[in-house]
């Protein structure tokens, strides 16, 4: 029983110096979202024929919303080194406060995230008000 | 007296090496290949993995040696008995880890495994931490009832783990044809990784990947069409414990609020599976990929990746 608890902690002390090692040498630098064009591709990667039409995005390309031709919206944001995204339904909620939009996600996990629009921004959150009528099926896991 | 050999023990070593060594190689080639909170969750799935098996790995050995009891054949401790062992595990392994991706109840478990969004040798080590609860140990024990002693059952499947290690990642692009003909590889396990809609679902060898061939379940990595790995939904957290439990609480979530006949499909449909079709699974996501690739005539547009992210 004591090795074993000697094993764990070696362990534990192995996986942080790993982990200091990785940040040590520069590895994995947050992701940005370069352009419209590359929002609309991210979207198009998490939903096969999302087919943006339009992107607010973030000034500092942190994240992105992007609408198709159907109205339907997603929010793309960095996740690290890589992307995660995830369809605005009415579960979400929204707070504009001058050219910042903040949404909400009902997933806690997922966490908040505030996109900088400028003056765009009134207009992606008159948009919310449609996601909730445009629902359609999303990826389940 | 069976021998006793834990394998993994020995390997450990080993596995930190090859992880700094493809680091070093990380930061020539494609520094995005790490990042330290994933690596983070990663190896901290790994340990407490450990600490799982150790809390109920006795109760899996204890059944094994039950079931050995009523053995229908008397098998010795030869090299070919150990050699049988270890294809016969294999394939138990193959149709463990396809339930384990068609089963939902199944697949709370093993998603771990995929959650990342990375996939470098850190990935391997992220483990499961409900595979005893997910019963996934019931795919393997059978051979402990065909006459295999559960010391040897144990030391291939840890042998088979420790062959899984050196496939996840991309610093290797293809290994000889006839290698990839019979052999689980980096290509054709990044295939397993991906969440391109014609990669989903594919690719679920441990160690031959001939059993994929032969139940077709294989497909061949694209020069055209890179790799993106984790899961249909990404995370889009480094929470550990969400990490860990956040598919067993979309079950208990789903089974609270579905209809009473469709709970139980909620546990063993296909991950993405729902009653009023408001999710996807993976053969939506592939069939509606493939409608709106027909429609617009993708293939022209499709460039090679491999010359520039493998190394």
């Amino acid at each position: 029983m004591v090795f074993e608890v000697i094993k764990l902690a070696v362990s534990l002390i192995a996986v942080l110096a790993v982990v200091w090692l990785v940040s040590a040498m520069k590895l994995g630098r947050e992701a940005r979202i370069r352009d419209p064009a590359h929002a609309i591709a991210l979207a198009d990667e998490a939903e096969p024929g999302f087919g943006g039409i339009d992107v607010g995005l973030d000034r500092a390309g942190y994240a992105a919303l992007v609408r198709n031709a159907a109205g339907r919206q997603m929010l793309v944001r960095a996740h690290g080194a890589q992307f995660a995204a995830r369809t605005v339904d009415s579960r979400f909620t929204g707070r504009l406060d001058k050219g910042f939009l903040t949404l909400t996600p009902p997933e806690r996990a997922f966490g908040s995230v505030t996109l900088q629009l400028g003056k765009d921004a009134g207009l992606w959150a008159s948009r919310m008000r449609d996601v909730a009528h445009n629902a359609k099926p999303s990826a389940g896991t | 007296m069976p021998p006793q050999i834990s394998p993994i023990d020995y390997a450990v070593p080993v596995f930190i090496l090859l992880i700094l060594i493809e680091m070093i190689v990380a930061r020539r080639r494609d520094p995005a290949r790490y990042e330290a909170r994933d690596t983070l969750t990663s190896l901290l799935l790994g340990t407490g993995s450990t600490v799982a098996g150790a809390l109920t790995g006795g109760l899996v050995l204890a059944l094994s040696l039950r079931l050995y009891e009523l053995r229908l054949f008397d098998i010795s401790w030869a090299w070919w008995a150990w050699a049988l062992c270890f294809v016969l595990d294999d394939f138990a392994y193959y149709w463990f880890h396809r339930a384990a991706h068609r089963v939902r109840w199944f697949w709370a478990s093993h998603v771990n495994h995929h959650s990342s969004q990375h996939y470098n040798l850190s990935t391997a080590l992220r483990q499961p931490w409900t595979s005893f609860i997910a019963v996934s140990f019931i795919f393997r024990i059978p051979l402990a009832l065909i006459g295999f002693h559960p010391a040897m059952i144990l030391a291939c499947g840890a042998v088979n783990l420790i062959y899984q290690f050196w496939i996840h990642t991309e610093a290797i692009g293809r290994m000889p044809r006839w290698f990839e003909a019979v052999m689980n590889t980096p290509s054709h396990h990044r295939v397993h990784h991906a969440v391109n809609p014609r990669y989903l679902d594919r690719n679920y060898a441990g160690t031959f990947i001939v059993w994929d061939r032969m139940f077709g379940t294989f497909a061949a990595e694209q020069d055209t069409d890179r790799p993106r790995y984790g899961i249909v939904r990404q995370l889009g957290s480094f929470n550990l414990l969400w990490a860990v439990f956040h598919e067993w609480i979309g079950i208990a979530r789903d089974l609270w609020s579905a209809p009473w006949r469709h709970k139980l499909s909620y546990a063993w449909r296909e991950p993405g599976w729902s009653h009023d079709g408001s999710r996807m699974t993976s053969d939506m996501i592939r069939a509606r990929w493939q409608a709106h690739r027909s429609t617009n005539d993708q293939d022209g547009e499709e460039r090679p990746w491999t010359s520039s992210t493998s190394s």
